[in-house]
């Protein structure tokens, strides 16, 4: 149970909306709600939004594609122990 | 990255990279073990140790024997054992091996694992990723290190399992459901 509540969509501004659209074709996936992580960030634009680029930048295809590092994504965070 | 195939090697990657690692910084590199429990001495290594030092310098196409191995050493038939599931887990699969290395590198990094981050470094650049590459890797893995810890923080539930589609086809050499 998460220690905070999640807003829904709707008691965000318009900036905020904005980007959970944009979640949807980054995951390339039609969201009932925004990812809850996306629902985090988005609570303080002047970090969300830095990290969030910083996160595109590392997971833009490179040397490694998408794919790649979304496996690279997933052994940090199972070394982290997060199920999220 | 679709299909389970991928994922089981990941999986199987991460465990023996971590195992190698435990043994490496907690065990090989610390003088107070190895004066109780020392190092097999490559010169003149033969038998089983010799065997088992001979596959990993041609595996990883150096001159000398990681020490992590030369610890194991200390039981043959264990240390074969552990070396056969590591070249299993690192050789060219559904997943190639310079891809292995850079998930190795970073599940080393994330674990502050001294020895697997150079070690790995260094077999990601022996095999032709390029400053660019790990790079990219050390950025995914700074990045996924905030995203983990700012959802164990808020104790985040998952949310996103049903987007990989399932993968029906049987273990290998099995039979379909």
């Amino acid at each position: 149970m998460p220690t905070v509540r999640l807003r829904d969509a709707s008691e965000y501004p318009d900036p905020a909306r904005k980007l959970f659209e944009l979640s949807k074709s980054w995951f390339n996936h039609d969201f009932k709600h925004p990812p809850a992580m996306s629902r985090v960030m988005a609570w303080d634009p002047d970090f969300g939004g830095p990290h969030g680029r910083a996160m595109k930048r590392a997971m833009a295809p490179g040397e490694w594609s998408r794919g790649e590092k979304e496996m690279v994504a997933a052994v940090v965070s199972g070394v982290n122990a997060c199920a999220y | 990255m679709e299909g389970d195939q991928l994922w089981y090697e990941a999986a199987h990657l991460v465990g023996i990279t971590n195992a190698l690692n435990v043994a490496a910084d907690g065990l090989a590199a610390l003088p107070e073990v190895t004066a109780v429990l020392p190092l097999i001495a490559e010169a003149g290594a033969s038998g089983a140790a010799g065997a088992l030092f001979a596959e990993v310098r041609a595996f990883y196409a150096r001159a000398d024997v990681p020490s992590v191995f030369r610890f194991l050493a200390r039981d043959p038939a264990y240390a074969a054992d552990v070396w056969a599931a590591t070249r299993r887990a690192f050789g060219d699969n559904r997943l190639t091996r310079r891809f292995k290395e850079a998930l190795a590198f970073a599940v080393s990094l994330t674990s502050r694992a001294e020895w697997g981050t150079g070690f790995h470094l260094a077999e990601m650049k022996r095999l032709g990723v390029g400053d660019r590459g790990v790079m990219e890797v050390i950025g995914v893995t700074q990045m996924f290190s905030s995203y983990t810890k700012i959802a164990d923080t808020l104790q985040l539930e998952p949310d996103m399992g049903d987007i990989a589609p399932v993968d029906d086809s049987p273990a290998p050499g099995g039979s379909p459901r």
